[in-house]
């Protein structure tokens, strides 16, 4: 038998504690690095900005806003991590992302001082939702990867939807009545 | 004079759901007391959730649905063994009830219809014991939940 130094698995340390942000969806926390965080805005601030949007490819996404010339689209993450979808009253935007993210609320910001990195036992999807993993008061937290909430492809179908919608209603504005 | 082509060598038996099988010893590396087993998200069918051991985390297979055919992660303690993972190697644990021991002896060919989990047998007083291979039972145990998930769609 070997000991745990013998495992040549040690955490990775970090030179300085990485500020996060945990966040709980479904009563499953979660961490997000706080500098890939641009803003934190509740649901109802959103309710008259938000435009839906349908798209087989991305279920999870059913609203999108813009916001200086960048289009946000809004994923619910409890559908995202195939969690039971609960009403989430707060809304991530990530910063230099084209993704907000809807959680049920924010728990508090907290620095880790080690990461963990994903076992490689985990090999579905979760390798593109996690960055790694923390190990915070007795919890083991994924640390969730900003850019794992939407793939290029579902951005691209997503821009395809949203624009065709637009086009469309463009084009009934335009049918004089 | 007869050569001996066999060399005696050690095992750990553990229990799962109360039935005995063994691991070669020699991937085994600690039976763990019992520990908090973490849970997140993931679509990963074998494993059931992580736990720290000594500082680090560690992947917890439950493979009960396949040995016994009901989870076993209700048991407490839990046997930490090195795995292969393409072309590197990582510690994963199984859940146990907390009663292993070592044995000694020679591993016995499989019976002829046997899963491919089982690398052969030991025997044990009067008993026969299923020696595991562990990356086949990982293996099976995700082929199986991937054939059960099918139908479904997935949220």
């Amino acid at each position: 038998m070997k000991s745990a130094t013998e495992r040549g698995t040690l955490p990775r340390r970090l030179r300085k504690p990485e500020t996060v942000v945990l966040f709980v969806v479904a009563r499953q926390t979660f961490a997000i690095a706080a500098g890939a965080v641009q803003e934190i805005r509740s649901t109802d601030s959103l309710a008259g900005a938000a435009t839906e949007i349908e798209q087989p490819l991305a279920p999870k996404v059913t609203h999108y806003f813009e916001r200086g010339r960048q289009t946000y689209y809004v994923v619910n993450a409890a559908t995202h991590f195939g969690l039971p979808v609960t009403r989430p009253t707060l809304v991530l935007i990530l910063r230099q992302r084209r993704a907000a993210v809807l959680v049920d609320r924010i728990e508090r910001m907290t620095e880790i001082s080690s990461l963990h990195a994903l076992p490689l036992a985990f090999t579905g999807d979760e390798r593109r939702w996690y960055r790694c993993l923390a190990y915070v008061d007795d919890a083991v937290i994924p640390v969730v990867d900003p850019g794992g909430f939407l793939t290029a492809a579902e951005i691209e179908a997503l821009d395809s939807a949203r624009q065709s919608a637009e086009a469309q209603r463009e084009l009934e504005g335009a049918v004089p009545s | 004079m007869a050569q001996e082509t066999t060399s005696r060598s050690s095992f750990v038996l553990l229990q799962v759901g109360g039935q005995r099988f063994a691991l070669s010893a020699d991937v085994v590396a600690e039976l763990a007391p019992p520990v908090k087993l973490h849970m997140f998200p993931h679509t990963s069918p074998s494993v059931a959730g992580v736990i720290v051991r000594r500082g680090h985390v560690v992947p917890v297979y439950d493979g009960g649905p396949i040995l016994i055919g009901k989870s076993s992660s209700a048991q407490r303690f839990y046997l930490i063994a090195r795995r292969r993972v393409g072309k590197t190697a990582e510690f994963g644990a199984i859940p146990v009830n907390g009663e292993c021991e070592l044995a000694t002896g020679d591993m016995n060919p499989p019976p002829d219809e046997h899963p491919d989990y089982v690398k052969g047998t030991l025997a044990v007083g009067d008993a026969l014991v299923e020696v595991l291979d562990l990356d086949a039972l990982i293996a099976s145990h995700a082929a199986s939940r991937q054939a059960q998930d099918l139908p479904e769609e997935r949220q």
